[in-house]
């Protein structure tokens, strides 16, 4: 999100004269970009959606079939019924609550487990453990993301989590790149040499001293592997790789594939606009969000 | 098809599809254009009448639309209607059914006439007609198909039980015909007799049987029991099962995924078609055109093409472009375009216009079954909770609505019918009690409590099925159903398999507790779907829901060696009341399918029965520069 650099320059400092950091800067520049605070905005409607979901306030009657076969949008059924009577409109709801799940479940521990090997393989840069990092990340590299993906779900197919697991073990590999070169170049500046001085151990080094100065950047690729997750959930559902018990805008659209030839286009419609509104608007926040973290536009 | 193409018998390896090099591809095709130009495009090695030399423009072609493909043109693999398609075309059987007929009737077909049966019902003296010949193949010595005899019939069905051929077809006559399993266990030498399986000469055949076995004609019409030559077998090895040699109305010019592409067979018998003798009903038949086919011999077509689109709207978009394939089986998203009633039938104007078009019932059904080897759903070691159990499954019973059901998955034009027995078949019952597929959630709530069962003791009901889109909604609507008379949602638990192989599987070895599948009749008998539930075919047989009901086996062993009478009708529907009493299955719709065709075509198409037999006798009208054949 480019904007222009002496109107968002942030104020020097305040009266009382309190020390600026990265993160107060950060914080004052995103919320002085509209787009992003905009994304930002739908991005928590979408949450309490999914919240209310997760707490069983509504969209609690997403699997019961009393309405017929593709029964027109009514007050009743706000976006129709599908195939066997479904309320379209409480199974997109309740498809929110299962991005987030995918999105958060993925985002989280990719970004963990990214962190962790990229921070070893920086560290220990030119040594074997970081020679069996990049290994492992060409390996998985050289495989088409989606074959990768429907093989590992495939070959766990049964398993609840497989879907989740299948996602995680490729989408660290993106934060993993981008942490091992930030702590190649941080590892070489003092604080780091102060430690190693006074015979900080090398873990705690990496960990206590090191990955907290990654942060921005893992925040960033959380927020990109989330509607990355997001995306890759509905395709896997589409193939029937996705979700095992639940629903999905996936689900929803892969059912929608029965029903458009007949002229019934409400399942591929409400999962299609919900998604598109919740990726569109976490790409939103996600872009200013790098924006206000980046520090050469921040400092 | 290039401009020019003509009849010439050409070794098949040449007309094979295996992309010669280069430049043997242009010899092959100078050659033949040589040849064109120079007017050698006659026949001259069929033993028939010299064929006429079509031209591309003027060649009668038929396309057949299909969901899939088969994976084997052999024979001794034809397990579905796909691989039948072939086998009946491409080879010849002994027997086969009426064209026109409904009920389905059996005549002779490469049979000389009806056999001649002993008194015991256990032998059998078949004679096969003389005269017929296998397409000419690099098989057989100079390329010329030599005579079909009576040893060829003798060593196709041999073939089952030698192990060396993998074959899935055993089961229509392991146990009934008599030393078969003998000259399996002897070492399956071919050079060998089996004691009930003999050539008395060279068109005389004899069977005998262990027990009388009132289908024994009808097994003999499947593409199982097609007959293949020794020679082909043996030449091309492996290569056989992409390679058909038979001496069926069509011959095979190319085969991959996509389509297979048969030509007529010019070495064909000349046998005029009766279309009264084959069933002709003007009243239900009459707008179709069928009489342009009276006393002339199939097959009418030059070339016979069949397309192998899985994808329904695909398959639908190729019907409709009109130049594509000519026959389509309507797809449930289409019905609402196609008919303008459901209850009965009936078309929509634009629909009759262009197209014809009539709905039939499925030879077959789809039905769930308990598997009652789990002790949750029931046999117990526990009188007690095997009364419970049996209960537990009455109650799902009398939840499942069939008419939803019907409405959301079949058009809505699926016939409900209780039990096993289905409607295309003599012995079914239309005046039965439709108690067992009418929906009584209060009588199932009741039926729980009453037998002390509650949402904390209820059993995990593992429904496992492929991994499809539809599947999975049928899955969800029983859920919910079961929901409604108290069964936690969360105890219906969904085991997604990712092809029918998988789930296949797992019925045969007894890994689910609940069988939902479809049944496609092998032939027009109730035995066939009687014996779904017949004790010792239990897993890995056929019957996944391990029924074992001492009193339903003798009497399927009573019936199944009786021939139809009204006893033995009275005694199937004994057994059908039976697995409805102890609510053994979910049961059952049989799908009424809608088929459309080009008006140019002249066909009665029928999918459902042994599958394609109705191909040979196709006639395509309004050939661009041709006639009638």
């Amino acid at each position: 999100m480019s904007v222009n650099a002496a109107s968002v320059a942030p104020p020097a400092a305040t009266a009382r004269g309190r020390r600026q950091t990265l993160w107060s800067k950060a914080a004052w520049k995103f919320r002085r970009d509209r787009a992003g605070m905009i994304g930002f905005g739908i991005v928590l409607v979408y949450l309490v959606a999914a919240l209310g979901v997760w707490f069983g306030w509504w969209a609690t009657g997403w699997a019961e079939v009393h309405g017929g076969k593709w029964s027109p949008v009514s007050g009743e059924y706000w976006f129709g019924t599908n195939l066997i009577g479904q309320d379209i409109y409480q199974r997109s709801i309740y498809s929110i609550a299962t991005a987030f799940e995918v999105g958060l479940v993925v985002a989280v521990l990719s970004t963990l487990l990214g962190a962790a090997l990229g921070s070893l393989a920086g560290f220990f840069s030119g040594r074997f453990t970081d020679e069996v990092v990049l290994w492992l990340m060409g390996v998985l590299d050289s495989i088409p993301f989606y074959l990768l993906v429907a093989a590992i779900a495939f070959a766990l197919e049964g398993n609840a989590y497989a879907m989740h697991i299948a996602m995680i073990s490729t989408f660290w590999i993106t934060t993993s790149r981008l942490v091992r070169g930030e702590v190649i170049k941080l590892k070489n500046l003092e604080f780091v040499e102060a430690a190693h001085a006074i015979g900080v151990p090398e873990y705690t080094i990496i960990f206590r001293h090191i990955v907290p100065n990654t942060l921005h950047i893992l925040l960033v690729q959380a927020t990109i592997t989330f509607v990355a997750a997001i995306k890759s959930e509905v395709i896997l559902s589409f193939l029937g790789l996705g979700v095992k018990d639940g629903m999905s805008w996936g689900l929803m659209i892969s059912e929608s594939t029965l029903e458009v030839l007949a002229g019934f286009f409400n399942n591929f419609l409400a999962a299609s606009v919900l998604m598109f509104g919740l990726v569109m608007a976490f790409n939103m926040f996600s872009d200013a969000l790098q924006d206000a973290l980046d520090p050469r536009k921040v400092s | 098809m290039v401009p020019g193409y003509h009849r010439r018998p050409m070794p098949a390896a040449a007309l094979w599809p295996r992309r010669p090099p280069a430049a043997r591809a242009c010899a092959v095709a100078a050659l033949a254009w040589l040849l064109l130009a120079s007017g050698c495009g006659r026949d001259t090695s069929s033993s028939g009448p010299p064929a006429e030399v079509p031209t591309a423009a003027s060649m009668k072609i038929y396309r057949h639309g299909l969901d899939q493909g088969p994976s084997s043109l052999d024979p001794a693999q034809s397990a579905n209607i796909y691989a039948n398609h072939v086998a009946i075309n491409a080879y010849d059987t002994l027997f086969s059914y009426q064209y026109l007929a409904r009920p389905y009737q059996l005549k002779p077909n490469l049979a000389a006439g009806w056999p001649e049966i002993s008194a015991d019902l256990l032998e059998y003296t078949i004679h096969i007609k003389q005269g017929v010949h296998f397409v000419d193949d690099p098989a057989f010595p100079d390329g010329i198909g030599r005579e079909l005899t009576a040893e060829d019939f003798v060593y196709s069905i041999k073939r089952h039980f030698d192990p060396a051929t993998r074959a899935q077809g055993a089961w229509l006559w392991q146990g009934r015909i008599a030393g078969l399993e003998e000259w399996k266990a002897a070492g399956a030498d071919h050079a060998k007799e089996a004691e009930g399986l003999v050539a008395l000469d060279r068109y005389t055949i004899r069977i005998r049987l262990t027990q009388p076995y009132p289908q024994l004609l009808d097994t003999l019409t499947q593409g199982y029991s097609a007959i293949v030559p020794r020679e082909a077998v043996a030449y091309y090895g492996r290569e056989f099962a992409v390679h058909p040699v038979g001496s069926g109305p069509f011959r095979v010019v190319s085969y991959d995924t996509a389509r297979i592409v048969m030509d007529r067979n010019p070495k064909y018998r000349q046998e005029p078609v009766d279309i009264w003798e084959e069933g002709y009903d003007p009243a239900t038949q009459g707008e179709f055109g069928l009489e342009r086919i009276q006393g002339r011999s199939p097959p009418f077509i030059d070339r016979l093409e069949i397309h192998f689109i899985n994808e329904s709207s695909a398959r639908w978009n190729s019907f409709a472009k009109g130049d594509e394939v000519q026959y389509v089986t309507v797809p449930n998203e289409q019905l609402d375009r196609v008919l303008a009633t459901r209850d009965p039938v009936t078309f929509r104007q634009e629909i009759s216009d262009r197209y014809f078009g009539y709905a039939g019932l499925e030879a077959g059904f789809v039905f769930m079954a308990f598997n009652l080897s789990y002790p949750e759903f029931g046999y117990n070691p526990d009188p007690e909770r095997e009364r419970r159990n049996k209960a537990l499954r009455c109650a799902i019973i009398k939840a499942f609505d069939w008419p939803a059901r019907n409405e959301s998955f079949y058009g809505g034009i699926g016939a409900v019918f209780p039990g096993i027995i289905v409607p295309v078949v003599p012995e079914f019952d239309p005046d039965m009690s439709r108690e067992s597929v009418t929906r009584d959630v209060g009588g199932a709530r009741r039926l729980l409590g009453d037998n002390g069962w509650n949402a904390e003791n209820l059993p995990v009901l593992t429904y496992g099925t492929t991994a499809t889109v539809l599947n999975r909604l049928m899955y969800e609507q029983f859920r919910a159903w079961l929901k409604e008379i108290g069964y936690p949602p969360e105890k219906v638990v969904l085991k997604p398999y990712a092809t029918f192989g998988d789930i296949s599987r797992a019925w045969k070895e007894s890994e689910l507790p609940w069988v939902s599948k479809g049944w496609g009749l092998d032939y027009p008998d109730a035995e066939n779907t009687l014996q779904l539930f017949y004790g010792p075919n239990g897993s890995p047989g056929s019957n996944d829901a391990n029924y074992k009901n001492p009193e339903y086996d003798a009497l399927f062993r009573q019936a199944k060696v009786m021939l139809p009478s009204p006893e033995r009708t009275a005694i199937y529907q004994r057994l059908n009341q039976m697995v409805i009493d102890d609510c053994v299955a979910v049961t059952g719709v049989t799908r009424t399918r809608v088929h459309l065709w080009h008006k140019n075509v002249i066909a009665l198409p029928d999918r459902e029965i042994v599958g394609g037999f109705f191909l040979k006798y196709v006639d395509v009208a309004d050939v661009p520069n041709g006639g009638e054949r």
